[in-house]
This record gives C-alpha cells, structure tokens and sequence, in this order.
C-alpha cells in the first residue's frame, strides 16, 4: 500500500477517533454511549494496527509521532484506573487502614517508641528541673501556655460561683472552637504528612521530626505541670491526645518504611521495595491524617468545654480504648483473599 | 521482614523484558521513553526536565497563592458581614474554613487534580505536562497522593532534593516519582502531516538521466520529512543540508541531466527523486516477494510508458 493512499484511507478515522479523544478530555469514558464505547475501543485497536505499519515501513517521523501522540492519549483514556467511590473511603477507614497498619506494625512501634520515648523522657526532665524549659521552647511561648491554662482554672474557681459569668465566659470560648478546628486540622496534620513524605530520607527525616515533636511536647507539658497546672492541663490534652499522639506515630511509622525500603530492602532492589512499601505507607499517612481530623474535633469541641474532669478523665480513657481496638480489630471480620 | 513474592517478581522480570532493559540502556541519554502496550504496540513518550516542570510549578504556585489570599479577601467580607449579623461565630468559623482552604490547597491540591484530571494539574496543563505511569497507564489515587505528599522530602532546601534526584535517578524523576512509580511527559499535540511533496506541480525526472537505482523506501520518507520540515530551517541551511543528500543521491543514481539542479536547487532536485520513486515503491510494497531486477524492469517500463504520455 502506497503512504499517500494509505493516509487518505486512515485519516477519517484518525480524525474521529481525535474527536472522540476531546470529547474524553472533558467526560470520563462511562459517560460514553455504548455505541460510542464500542467505537472507540475499535479505533483505538485500529489506530494501534495503523502505527505498527506506518513504524515498520519506515513511512517517516512526522506520521509516526503523530500517530503515537494519537495512540498514547488513547491508551491514557482507555486504561483509566476506576475512579473510587464514597463507599470505597469507607471501606478504608472502616477496614483498609486498620489491616494495612497491623500488617506493617513493626514501623509504627519503632516510630512509637521513638516519639513516646523522647516525650517522655523530655518530660520527666522537664517536670524535674522546669528551668530548663526555656532552652528548648521561647520563653514567651512558655508564658503564653501558662497563662492559658492559669486563666482557665482561675475561670472554672470563679465560674462555680458565678452563674451568669459562666455562661458568658463558656461563650466566649464558643466563639474561637471552630476557628481552633480549622487550625489544629492544618497544623497538625501537616506535621503528620511532614514526618511522612520525609521518610524517604533514608528514614532520617522522619526520626527527626519526630524527636523534634517529642521533645517540644515534652518539654512543654513538663513545665505546665511543673508550674502547678496539671489538672486542668491533663484534662485538656487525655481525650484528643488518643488520637493525636497515636495518629503522627503511624505517620512516623509509614515514614520509616519509606527509609526501611531503602535501608532494608529484603528480596527486592531498593526501588522495587520502595514501590511496593510505598503504596501501603500511603494509604496508612492518609488514615493518619484522617485520625488527625478527629483529633482536631475533640480538641476543638470537647476538651477545652467546661465539663466536669471526671468526666473528661472516663471519655479520654474510653477514646485510648477505641484508638487501641480500633487499630487492633477494625477489618479482622474480613477474610484474607 | 519476608518480602520475597513470587508473583510480584515474576512481574518485575516481564517488566523488565517487555520494557526493554536494553532499550532502556542505550538510551539513557536520551529524553525519551519507549513503552509497550498490551496491543503490542510501542509508544515512545518525551520526557518533561527540571526547567519544563519548574515553570508549571511556578504557575500552580501563583494559582494556590491565588486561591488563598482571595480565601481571605473573600472570607474578611463575608465574615465582618456575617460578624455584625449573626454574631462572634461567624467569624470564627469563617477563620477555622481558611485554616481548612489552605491545608486543603498546601497538601491536597497537586494529588487531587493530578489524580482527577488523569495526571495534570492547571500548571502541568498550560505547559503540556502529564504524570503517567512508568508502564504507561494513567495514574491512580493513590500514586497521585504519594508522589505529591513526597513532596515534602523533595522540596527541601527550594527543591534541591527533588533536583538532585531528577538528575540521578533518571527520567528526570523526584523522589516522589521514585516512590509512586510515576513519570512526567510532555504532549504535544500534533496534527496530520501535510502534504509537503504536491505531486501535480512537480515533474518526474527524466528516466532517460537515470541508471537503474531504485532508492530504498527509508530513502524517500527521510526526503519527505525534510521536505516537510524545511521551513524549520534557514533558506540556505536549508539547501546546505539538503545538497548533502542530493549530491549522494545523484551519483548512485548516475544522474546524467541538469547537474545545476543538484548544485544549485537541492530541494527540488530531491522532491523530484520522490516524484519520480513513490509510485514504484508502491508496487514494491504490493508485493515484497518480487526481485529487486524485476523492480527495475517494471519502473523502467513505467517510465518509458510515462515518457509516451
């Protein structure tokens, strides 16, 4: 066949299959009719036959590239990984993450007992000599806290005698709770996905965000309650701090398996593990953040409320128990495939 | 840890064959990526460098600076409204939906359009960049998100960590490409080439000037497409270039006409080689089996037949 003939012959099929490529640039292929389904999974096989002919007879770069420019965004369009659905989000939350952490809970007990180790230590140093606070945190940041939680319980002795105070300083913290949300949804889970993405780093990013975290939490929380403040500071912290605390660990512990795969690559080459690590650590940073979400809820809405601490003691400890079973069981019910 | 699986390094194995480690190899110089489809088919891809996708990062930049501070623009009016008609609240809130806009916008704006608009996002569009696949498939939700949360590793110290990568990694890949499997192509959109050779206007050579050389088919597309793309360079460089072919084609086909023609007119004199072979190399390829003597044969027939008429 002659390329002069050949190109008139092909080209009306070039040029509908082109159309149908632009009208894919705006709807997704589902929204094609069934005819037109048809058709384009016929061009697109035709369009594939057209270009091993034209490349090997040689008929020139100008129609090959124009073919293969063709062909791959048709193979761009057709092979479309299927979008994911409303119900797929909850399958993961309510199952996926869960299985995907216990399956790779090595990391996360390495990351926790990075981040719990250098917090508490932090702390019980702090606690011990509070002077020391001040190397580690501003010390306007320092008085900042202490004011705030000083305030607070000064608040709460005045406000049991004080009806209409109460009422009217509870308001005013009302005001500031969903601006509060906003920020603590922003700011930590941006630490989260910090420690995360910076796993890669052979791991050494993310140890150090960690310890950086652990160390400033610590060394904050050892100089509230070494100022006096605890009631009111554990209080505030026992309930979000379930999921807070326990969410940037398995941050920290997706993390650390993007730096495992590189350090420690088992049977595979680096980048190979890297790959195959790296889709579960994903998918295990993105429960985190969603942990960390409600997190930023309960520390908006329910800790800084003025209810009893008893009450806030028994609902922390029950929210530890559900972050524990909810990690450990959530997803046990379906069958390994 | 047990990482060994079977399945999954058998697919690494056809991974390799079917993209070619040895095409892989021998271009790594080359900004081209050569993939092979479940049709069999090989699609060549250009890559997109450092500069292409430092720019669409400059776009995207400005877009996100864009959407955040008309956030706050927007949000100011709508919260000092909102303010002295429902009350503190409003505001609050109005200051918690900024906190939100830009985390959304800090963390999730690359991974959400790349993953919604099959690899691109408002910058990547402007220059013609698309994310795909290292096998060619279009991205999912997942590579989307890592390759852009990643980003926080890649973008330390102004990029220089994604830039180092770029350039050891090869394929111009960061460190978030490395992870999620993923590479960046340029696309071009390019149409129908023309027609560069109108064939009524030029006359075939003489057969008489010809001895009994037939140009092989490569031979021909190389003219066409130079032909086709002549307007790409200077008149003179143009025929420079050209005089090259011509003088090399001229003598294996012991032309024995106008010797101007070739000196002086190189393009024409090769417009008109196609002219006189395009039609012969026709019938070749109708029929592959016939011997190369017989081609001669039958093109000497036909231009005897074309000097009658």
């Amino acid at each position: 066949m002659n390329k002069r003939r050949f190109i008139a012959q092909r080209a009306p099929a070039w040029r509908r299959f082109e159309q149908l490529l632009d009208r894919l640039d705006t709807i997704s292929l589902r929204r094609f009719s069934p005819a037109e389904t048809a058709e384009f999974s016929r061009l697109f096989r035709e369009l594939c036959y057209d270009l091993s002919l034209i490349r090997s007879r040689d008929w020139g770069r100008g129609l090959v590239s124009f073919l293969n420019n063709l062909v791959s965004r048709g193979h761009n369009a057709f092979y479309r990984a299927p979008p994911g659905t409303l119900g797929h989000f909850v399958h993961f939350l309510a199952a996926g993450f869960p299985q995907l952490f216990r399956k790779n809970i090595g990391y996360f007990l390495a990351a926790a007992a990075v981040f719990f180790g250098t917090l508490g230590a932090t702390w019980a140093i702090i606690q011990h000599d509070p002077a020391l606070a001040g190397r580690i945190v501003p010390a306007e940041q320092l008085d900042m806290f202490e004011q705030m939680y000083k305030e607070s319980n000064a608040e709460r002795r005045k406000s049991s005698d004080n009806q209409s105070g109460r009422r009217r300083r509870a308001q005013g913290f009302d005001e500031y709770r969903p601006a509060m949300a906003g920020m603590y949804v922003q700011h930590n889970t941006s630490i989260a996905l910090d420690t995360f993405g910076r796993g890669i780093l052979f791991g050494v990013g993310t140890v150090y965000t960690l310890i950086e975290n652990g160390i400033v939490l610590g060394a904050t929380s050892g100089y509230i309650i070494a100022k006096g403040h605890s009631a009111q500071f554990l209080s505030f912290v026992v309930t979000h701090g379930s999921f807070e605390l326990v969410a940037i660990a398995v941050a920290g512990g997706a993390g650390l398996m993007l730096g495992g795969a590189l350090v420690h690559p088992g049977q595979r080459s680096r980048l190979e593990a890297l790959r195959v690590r790296g889709l579960e650590a994903i998918q295990i940073a993105c429960g985190a953040a969603a942990m960390l979400a409600v997190a930023a809820l309960i520390e908006a809405f329910w800790s800084p409320s003025a209810i009893p601490n008893a009450v806030k003691y028994a609902v922390g400890g029950m929210m530890w128990l559900l972050v524990v079973v909810y990690l450990s069981t959530a997803g046990r019910w379906e069958k390994k495939s | 840890m047990p990482d060994w699986n079977p399945v999954r390094s058998q697919c690494m194995l056809s991974d390799m064959s079917s993209t070619g480690a040895t095409p892989e190899r021998s271009l790594s110089i080359s900004t081209e990526l050569v993939i092979e489809t479940p049709e069999n088919v090989l699609l060549t891809y250009r890559l997109a460098g450092p500069a292409v996708r430092l720019m669409a990062y400059c776009v995207d930049f400005l877009i996100r600076g864009a959407i955040i501070i008309a956030a706050i623009v927007v949000g100011a009016f709508v919260a000092s409204a909102a303010g002295i008609l429902i009350g503190p609240t409003a505001i609050s809130i109005s200051v918690g939906l900024y906190f939100v806009i830009f985390f959304i916008i800090d963390w999730a704006y690359f991974g959400l359009s790349e993953s919604c608009f099959r690899g691109k996002t408002i910058g990547k569009h402007v220059f013609g960049l698309r994310v795909i696949q290292e096998q060619g498939y279009p991205i999912t939700l997942w590579g989307a998100v890592l390759r852009n949360f990643v980003r926080a590793a890649d973008s330390l110290s102004f990029y220089g960590v994604g830039f180092i990568a770029m350039l050891v990694a090869g394929k111009f890949r960061r460190l978030g490409d490395l992870v999620a499997r993923t590479v960046v192509i340029e696309e071009r959109r390019v149409s129908v080439p023309r027609e560069p050779i109108i064939l009524e206007k030029i006359e075939p050579l003489e057969r008489t000037d010809l001895g009994g050389f037939v140009p092989a088919g490569q031979t021909l597309a190389l003219i066409e497409d130079f032909l086709g793309r002549r307007h790409v360079l200077p008149y003179r460089r143009g025929h420079a270039m050209a005089r090259v072919l011509a003088q090399a084609l001229a003598k294996r086909l012991d032309y024995g006409g106008d010797s101007e023609l070739v000196e002086r007119y190189p393009m024409a004199f090769l417009a008109r080689v196609y002219a006189t072979f395009h039609q012969t190399r026709e019938d070749e390829d109708l029929d592959e089996s016939r011997s190369p003597a017989e081609i001669r044969r039958k093109s000497r027939r036909q231009a005897a037949a074309g000097a009658v008429t």
